[in-house]
């Protein structure tokens, strides 16, 4: 579904959702989100971890 | 049997179809090598793995372990993200060029049959990248948190060394073009860069518990000094892919330049960075009689050349790294009086290293051309540019460290640091069968000074 091409000749970029930028735009949101949500996920089980040993 | 005589347009046909096997085979030759720096340099990260968790207590191992190996994975993406294009918009300075193309949605940011550069020229940089954030980790070791530490690795390894490199570490880097900079290596942008970086948050972060007794420093000994020592060499397995990914492969007939489109080669290279290896390690041998900065000289005497690498008679290049191990040494036994607990040296082998490195290739080669205009090496634009370059690593580090300090999201808690952040965080033992080892504080005189130096 999410090819970018329907034939090999003359291709240049080729991957998936190459012609589609808004897609291109959602996955970078995306790969913020990740990276932003470890940092978040690893406070939670900092704080959680330094409650458990006060 | 009968033979076709060939035509001028068979005959061109017949060379066009050669020169384009040719061509395809340069450019796969350009992916090739820059793909195998890239790999060489996963081993710079292997190495500040071992020598980390080796340099920590055993309390603290798989806990600096982890942090270092979060460290790459998050400079990564980010990298992706935004660092590729802050390399392409901000050759000018503070004001961004148009750069939409590295952009992370860009067509020419993925595969790409007629791009045979941009991907592997991103991944290499994307592990420059990387080894600023390797740099400071070691530094930070047993009490940073580690979601404050992944804020600040992705801040110098995604962006502040980057635009280090936009002005310094590009064809149209303003530094080039303006001052003549040289710093082919790397010392500067990477280095100096990434150790006052680790200055400004050391600040900020403060010793760790039992460093200073009544403002004397103790020695807190390694769990683990072969591997630190091992780690050490592999990190020197690795700068040759990172000084490797500092040549420009060309295609045509130019051959290898240097980022700054000067002539060079990989012999240039080999000389300076084994003789500098050579220097580096005598001198802090001489300089501590210490297993660990013995090994650490090997980065000192690499770095301090690594500016200048192309530029360099061998010779020099080795009475360079042997002197300024001393200056190294010096530096972090005058941090360590100052009270800033640097766990392994990084801000004296990274940070003033790279910053003496850079002005002495002002000192030594000033006065080489360049090549497209761009003003010939001096020490005055070394100067300014080493200086440039300590600012702009230090004043970032500094403020957000500062920032996170002040919403008490820098350091671990007390009690935590002593119990062990394995213990707390990581709920795992790095060795499960034996006797966890105490605390390793026995002296009370500075680490150095304990060890001869």
């Amino acid at each position: 579904m999410g090819t970018s091409i329907t034939s090999w000749e003359n291709v240049s970029a080729y991957f998936t959702f190459a012609d589609n930028p808004l897609a291109l735009m959602l996955f970078s949101l995306g790969v913020a989100g990740i990276v932003v949500g470890l940092i978040r996920f690893i406070m939670k089980h900092e704080a959680e971890a330094f409650d458990n040993h006060k | 049997m009968a033979t076709e005589t060939p035509t001028l347009e068979s005959l061109q046909a017949s060379l066009d179809a050669q020169q384009a096997i040719f061509n395809m085979h340069q450019a796969m030759n350009v992916e090739v090598f820059y793909w195998w720096c890239t790999a060489i340099m996963v081993m710079i990260h292997a190495g500040f793995l071992a020598y980390e968790m080796g340099a920590s207590r055993s309390k603290n191992a798989l806990a600096a372990g982890v942090k270092n190996i979060l460290a790459l994975a998050v400079i990564i993406p980010t990298f992706y993200l935004f660092g590729w294009w802050i390399y392409n918009a901000f050759p000018g300075g503070l004001m961004p060029v148009e750069a939409s193309a590295a952009l992370p949605w860009a067509q020419s940011m993925g595969p790409d049959v007629q791009d045979m550069g941009t991907g592997i020229f991103w991944a290499a940089f994307a592990l420059f990248g990387a080894t600023t954030g390797s740099i400071m980790s070691g530094a930070v070791i047993e009490r940073i948190r580690v979601s404050a530490f992944l804020i600040l690795t992705v801040i110098l390894g995604s962006g502040v060394w980057i635009l280090a490199g936009a002005w310094g570490w590009h064809p149209d880097g303003w530094m080039l073009t303006e001052m003549g900079y040289h710093d082919v290596g790397a010392s500067g942008v990477v280095h100096a860069i990434a150790g006052f970086f680790t200055l400004g948050v050391l600040i900020n972060l403060g010793p760790r518990v039992g460093k200073f007794i009544n403002g004397v420093p103790q020695q807190i000994r390694a769990h683990n000094l072969p591997m630190t020592l091992i780690g050490l060499m592999m990190i020197i397995f690795g700068f040759f892919g990172f000084l490797g990914g500092c040549i420009i492969f060309n295609g045509g007939d130019t051959g290898w330049t240097t980022i700054y489109n000067n002539p060079t080669n990989l012999s240039a290279f080999a000389f300076n960075t084994l003789m500098g290896f050579a220097g580096g390690v005598i001198g802090c041998y001489i300089a501590t009689r210490d297993p660990f900065w013995t090994m650490s000289g090997g980065l000192v005497g690499i770095i301090s050349v690594a500016a200048g690498l192309d530029l360099y008679d061998p010779g020099l290049a080795f009475i360079i790294a042997t002197c300024v191990s001393f200056i190294a040494v010096g530096a972090a036994k005058l941090l360590e009086k100052k009270g800033i607990d640097d766990a392994v040296g990084a801000v004296a082998v990274h940070g003033v290293t790279g910053v003496v490195a850079v002005i002495l290739v002002g000192v030594f080669a000033g006065g080489t051309p360049n090549v497209g205009g761009n003003p010939a090496i001096s020490l005055y634009g070394q100067t300014i540019c080493a200086i440039i370059m300590a600012v702009l690593g230090f004043v970032p580090g500094y403020t957000v460290s500062y920032l996170l300090k002040k919403f008490n999201m820098l350091r671990v808690p007390e009690n935590v640091e002593v119990l062990g952040l394995d213990e707390v965080e990581i709920l795992a033992h790095p060795y499960p069968e034996t006797v966890p080892a105490k605390s390793g504080t026995t002296t009370n005189v500075g680490d150095l000074e304990a060890k001869g130096a």
